[in-house]
């Protein structure tokens, strides 16, 4: 009898991020007629993909214990790659070739790219033991200052119409970049949930020192799981490429920020060992929401930056609570 | 077996992937299909030297824009002013007389007689950045472009030449109370008209006195 209460408690704190979109939802439409309709709701979908792309890759950092910063600045360097191989190529005079590139490989070459800053950045944390929030913050700089040298400050734009349809694309009724985040969620589940890789990430930063000691290369976990994280920064660089028609060189400017927020409200702890990555996609709907919401109620920008960072903390504070009752 | 058989499949995959991916072509017809790169020295060279000394001549006086868009702004901004993109920001091209007061180190204030008032505006004799000069002149089309990158350029080197043909001998005469000629570029915004510490570029100056 006395479990009762317990498992009540725990059910509220398993679906505390849902809960609180619903309530979110409520509250919108009640306050606008315009919130609640079809039109929109695929309006925030779009509009939150490229975070549920980001934030998935961040989630599965996240739970090793680990965060990249650099984020933001990867996807407007791999960005900038795949409007520059699409437009350019890669000419080698001394040979007289010409190498161009079809959208996939433009795409391709721009995540694997991604892939192998991730995989440097958890090179230099598992190698040399810099703190991850270090060595991201540096690649923060460094890939932005790439991504300045390869456009020269200039955006790289008219990229054709087979390109766009990635970012501003429907296939039935559904916007192109929402597939695109759907298949990547699901495939992050299926690590996560049914893979020894996802197994070793929740050990990883539940206990790194217990599960050194069981065997576990945590090197090896570190640099897939930074890779993945750049390679998805990568895809959302395409997107964002994409539905812009334009690489810009400031594309991504605090992305990393939002993708952290979409993490914590969704419930997924920065130590580490805890978190899902259906809890990060609530979070990032529930950014996107709160976005949308404030933009069709007309609250100034500015405001808007202090309500959603008033929610960030929030999350936190009830997630604090909710462990200490644990 | 099976791992061949494996190793085989995925040696195709990757194969399919890798020649969709790319193509190889000569550079040398690549070049001749799509003609050399954008040249923005030449083709700005020409511009400043060929087409826009016609513009300056027949730019506007700023008190005739000032009469113009005060009767009916729509048109008078259609008429005197051009923009490459959307959006509320015009440029035109303006002639007019004014005397040089404050002498600053980044700009020149001045004094512009307009019916029985002086308007105040302010001659930018340092920093030469943006559009100004190359919207103004009306003499670029965007349809001819397909970067904004070659744009950009365009203006960089029209900025670059009002900096070293057109300030470095204007700015060591001018002295306060000089009486000044020009036609300079500047910026309208359609949805807050002011006439007055309006921002001039200079593409032609003169001390009259």
């Amino acid at each position: 009898m006395t479990a009762m209460p317990i498992s009540y408690n725990q059910h509220i704190r398993r679906f505390q991020s849902l809960i609180a979109l619903l309530v979110l939802c409520i509250v919108l439409s009640v306050l606008t007629d315009k919130f609640f309709t079809a039109a929109n709701g695929l309006n925030v979908l779009k509009q939150v993909a490229v975070n549920i792309c980001i934030a998935t890759g961040m989630t599965l950092i996240v739970l090793t214990g680990g965060i990249d910063l650099s984020v933001g600045s990867v996807l407007a360097l791999c960005g900038a790659f795949t409007a520059g191989l699409l437009q350019n190529g890669i000419a080698i005079p001394s040979a007289d070739l010409f190498i161009g590139f079809t959208i996939l490989g433009a795409v391709l070459v721009s995540v694997i790219a991604g892939a192998l800053l991730g995989l440097f950045n958890g090179f230099v944390i598992t190698s040399f033991k810099v703190p991850p929030f270090v060595a991201t913050l540096a690649m923060l700089t460094i890939a932005r200052g790439f991504t300045m040298l390869y456009t020269g400050g200039h955006p790289i734009s008219n990229l054709g119409s087979g390109f766009a349809f990635i970012g501003t694309g429907s296939i039935i009724g559904i916007p192109v970049p929402v597939w695109i985040a759907t298949a990547v969620v699901l495939l992050a589940v299926f690590i996560t949930q049914k893979t020894r890789l996802g197994r070793y990430i929740y050990a990883i930063g539940g206990n790194e020192i217990a599960a050194k000691l069981s065997g576990i290369r945590i090197n090896r976990v570190k640099l897939m799981v930074y890779s993945i994280g750049a390679a998805l920064a990568a895809l959302g660089g395409v997107i964002v490429t994409s539905r812009l028609d334009s690489a810009q060189p400031n594309a991504g400017i605090s992305y990393e920020l939002d993708a952290i927020a979409a993490v914590v409200i969704g419930g997924t702890s920065l130590t580490g060992g805890k978190g899902s990555v259906w809890g990060t996609v609530i979070g990032a709907i529930i950014i996107g929401v709160l976005n949308n919401g404030l933009v069709l109620l007309n609250v100034s920008p500015f405001w808007q930056q202090v309500v959603k960072g008033g929610v960030i903390l929030l999350a936190v504070v009830i997630d604090k609570i909710g462990e200490k009752k644990e | 077996m099976k791992s061949i058989i494996k190793y085989i499949l995925l040696v195709l995959a990757i194969g399919l992937v890798g020649y969709n991916s790319v193509y190889l072509k000569k550079l040398s017809s690549v070049k001749k299909t799509t003609g050399e790169n954008f040249d923005a020295v030449t083709y700005s060279k020409k511009l400043w030297d060929e087409k826009l000394p016609a513009r300056l001549d027949s730019a506007i006086e700023i008190t005739d824009l000032i009469r113009a868009v005060e009767a009916n702004p729509a048109s008078a901004l259609d008429h005197y002013s051009n923009a490459l993109g959307i959006g509320n920001y015009r440029y035109s091209l303006v002639k007019l007389t004014a005397i040089a007061g404050v002498i600053n180190e980044d700009e020149i204030v001045l004094q512009i007689a307009h019916s029985d008032s002086l308007l105040i505006a302010r001659l930018a004799t340092e920093f030469i950045y943006g559009n100004a000069v190359r919207d103004a002149s009306g003499l670029v089309d965007i349809k001819d472009f397909t970067n904004t990158t070659d744009l950009n350029n365009i203006s960089e080197e029209l900025n670059k030449a009002v900096r070293a043909t057109v300030l470095p001998s204007f700015k060591q005469k001018i002295k306060q109370g000089d009486k000044i000629e020009m036609v300079a570029a500047t910026e309208l915004n359609k949805a807050h008209i002011n006439f007055n510490n309006l921002e001039l570029i200079p593409v032609r100056l003169r001390i009259v006195q």
